[in-house]
């Protein structure tokens, strides 16, 4: 139908004809079908499972629920002394690591984009190289020196190396350089400070790359999983994300409960979720940030 | 804390209305950048410089450290683990690469033809499992592909060990791999494809160029730049990869067996063992390995001609 909608080009008319334009279209439609439903599916699956009792989900691991149950919900919140502890660590950890992040990230952005400065171009493009250097390489040394500041099984010690983010202070400035530098030199001879300039101005200005950028660092940070394993041990201070694995049958110790896994799949992949919907244009244009052009 | 402070010599560096040699424009800038520049000093620039020398060490954690030069990295080029591992990093990477970036780059020209009709729609739905964490969306597929009370088997009605026989356990996280990536790329793609003036698509059009042409002659030579940076980023992440088949393997979250366990899990193990040197050096080969992939990869990219993406 919706084919003969588009204005056709003048020249074309011996070239595609209607039906072959009408299977193109199909074709096409259905494609986009098949796979946002391949998408869904595994996400479908796990938010059906975590609604059958853990008999049901061995005798009927595919359909619906014979009987709907939020019994996983319950076991989640009452396993080994109750995991919703590990729900609040991962909420503390995300949210202390992207205030800091974007506060430290913004400051800086704001310097690079609006400022002359002696050397700014060579830190800037040095801080660039590093994001060649897979993080990975800073696990052992920080392991060592977090372990003599007695910083293992602390917040301090699952947030402090996430504060600094390259990737974060480029997305920035690029946004910054495209704000009108008349607006903070117009501010400037009315007597603002440099820290106005940047806190009443700067700031409210770059709200949606800033806003784009905690969102894609705090789901960066939930979703962390090798540096939480290396510095925590204990499951009091764990993240959710180090504990999901590890739920097993409390009596045979060793079997995956798979309702009460994804029930927590679904409570640790509901937030970030519920702030994708709602900011969905935002998160994927944070993506998209320095991709196309770089 | 940092910010704090820098807050207020900020301020107070501010400069009154008079004008004179204005000190506090001279350093206005380095004082909003030091935060981050002493951070990233600290936790990063740092660590890393550290890890390269412990790297040349013998070091338990406590107790005075050894030099032994190229010893660490002799050992770990002589374990049959770290090849057995460097393998699958290479399988999951060469695996999934090329069928994630043809199906990404193939839905963004669909959603950016004029044949799709809910656009905005799909748009989002693609991406959702990009978002999702790889942890619990390695657990979800490891209940899908079980054995016994796996989905697919069960929808399937077979018993195939996907995950039990290592061999198809590699193919799973592959699939996983492009399941998970597949909004991102498409996202990345779309951005790239509306960068494209509609006047160039417009003078291969009035010119006769089938669709296939367009795509092939003008489209694809436009997009070489996304398509390098897709290829380049896609491939330094894969050399981390850790989460995915470990997670999807685990039991009482145990780490993956070596035949399909990622090279990150020897600078792990490396490192559970107090053995700081060689784990470091495993950072160390990582880093030279992302660093060569990434030389070929703009090598290969400047040596085609401009038609030629990859």
């Amino acid at each position: 139908m919706g084919a003969q909608t588009h204005p056709t080009p003048t020249r074309v008319a011996a070239r595609p004809l209607p039906i072959r334009r009408q299977a193109a279209f199909v074709a096409a439609n259905s494609l986009l079908v098949l796979f946002a439903t391949l998408a869904l599916y595994p996400l479908f699956m796990m938010v059906l499972n975590s609604f059958k009792s853990d008999s049901e989900i061995l005798s009927n691991p595919s359909g619906l629920p014979v009987e709907w149950t939020l019994a996983s919900y319950r076991a989640i919140f009452q396993y080994h002394g109750g995991l919703w502890l590990n729900f609040v660590n991962s909420v503390i950890v995300s949210s202390t690591s992207t205030i800091c992040a974007t506060f430290l990230a913004a400051m800086a952005a704001f310097a690079f984009a609006k400022y002359q400065f002696r050397g700014r171009d060579l830190i800037f493009t040095l801080l660039l190289a590093t994001m060649m250097v897979p993080g990975e390489i800073t696990v052992p040394p920080l392991y060592i020196l977090f372990a003599k500041l007695h910083w293992l099984n602390t917040y301090q010690g699952l947030i402090v190396p996430t504060v600094t983010s390259v990737f974060g202070l480029f997305m920035m400035r690029q946004y910054m350089y495209s704000i009108p530098t008349a607006l903070l030199e117009a501010a400037r001879i009315d007597g603002a400070s440099h820290w106005q300039l940047f806190w009443r101005i700067m700031l409210p200005t770059s709200a949606p790359v800033l806003g784009a950028f905690a969102i894609l660092h705090f789901m960066g940070v939930w979703n962390s999983y090798l540096w939480p394993l290396v510095v925590t041990t204990e499951q009091r201070i764990q993240p959710i994300m180090v504990v999901l694995p590890n739920l097993t049958d409390p009596v045979i110790g060793f079997m995956p409960v798979w309702s009460t896994i994804m029930a927590g799949c679904v409570l640790a992949t509901l937030p970030v979720v519920l702030v994708f919907v709602a900011f969905q244009d935002r998160f994927m244009s944070g993506v998209v940030v320095g991709a196309v052009k770089g | 804390m940092h910010a704090r402070k820098v807050m207020r010599t900020a301020q107070r560096s501010a400069p009154p209305r008079k004008r004179g040699i204005r000190w506090g424009d001279v350093i206005a800038p380095y004082l909003f950048i030091s935060p981050f520049i002493v951070s990233f000093l600290a936790l990063f620039v740092g660590p890393a410089a550290y890890s390269l020398v412990l790297s040349f060490f013998r070091y338990k954690g406590y107790g005075a450290a050894t030099f032994v030069g190229l010893a660490n990295y002799k050992a770990i080029l002589g374990y049959h683990v770290f090849w057995t591992e460097l393998g699958n990093t290479i399988f999951y990477w060469l695996g999934h690469v090329f069928i994630l970036m043809v199906c990404s780059f193939l839905l963004a020209v669909l959603v950016r033809s004029k044949l799709i009709v809910w656009k905005s729609f799909f748009k989002p739905i693609l991406f959702l499992p990009n978002i999702l964490a790889t942890v619990a969306t390695a657990l979800v597929f490891q209940s899908l592909f079980g054995t016994q009370y796996g989905v697919i088997n069960n929808l399937l009605g077979t018993h195939i060990p996907w995950l039990q026989d290592m061999g198809l356990a590699r193919w799973v996280v592959v699939v996983l791999l492009i399941w998970h990536g597949i909004g991102w790329w498409f996202v990345i793609f779309l951005a790239g494809l509306t960068t494209i003036s509609p006047e160039v698509e417009e003078a291969a059009l009035v010119d006769g160029a089938s669709a296939w042409q367009r795509l092939r002659f003008v489209t694809l030579p436009l997009m070489r730049n996304t398509f390098l940076f897709a290829f380049v980023i896609d491939a330094i992440n894969s050399f981390r990869i850790f989460n995915q088949p470990n997670v999807l393997v685990s039991r009482a979250g145990s780490m993956a067996p070596t035949e399909m366990a990622p090279l990150l899990n020897l600078l792990l193990g490396e490192l559970q063992s107090a053995r700081f040197g060689p784990s470091a050096a495993v950072g160390w080969i990582l880093f030279v390995m992302v660093a060569v992939v990434s030389f070929i990869q703009f090598r290969m990219a400047r040596g085609t001609q401009p038609e030629e993406v990859e």
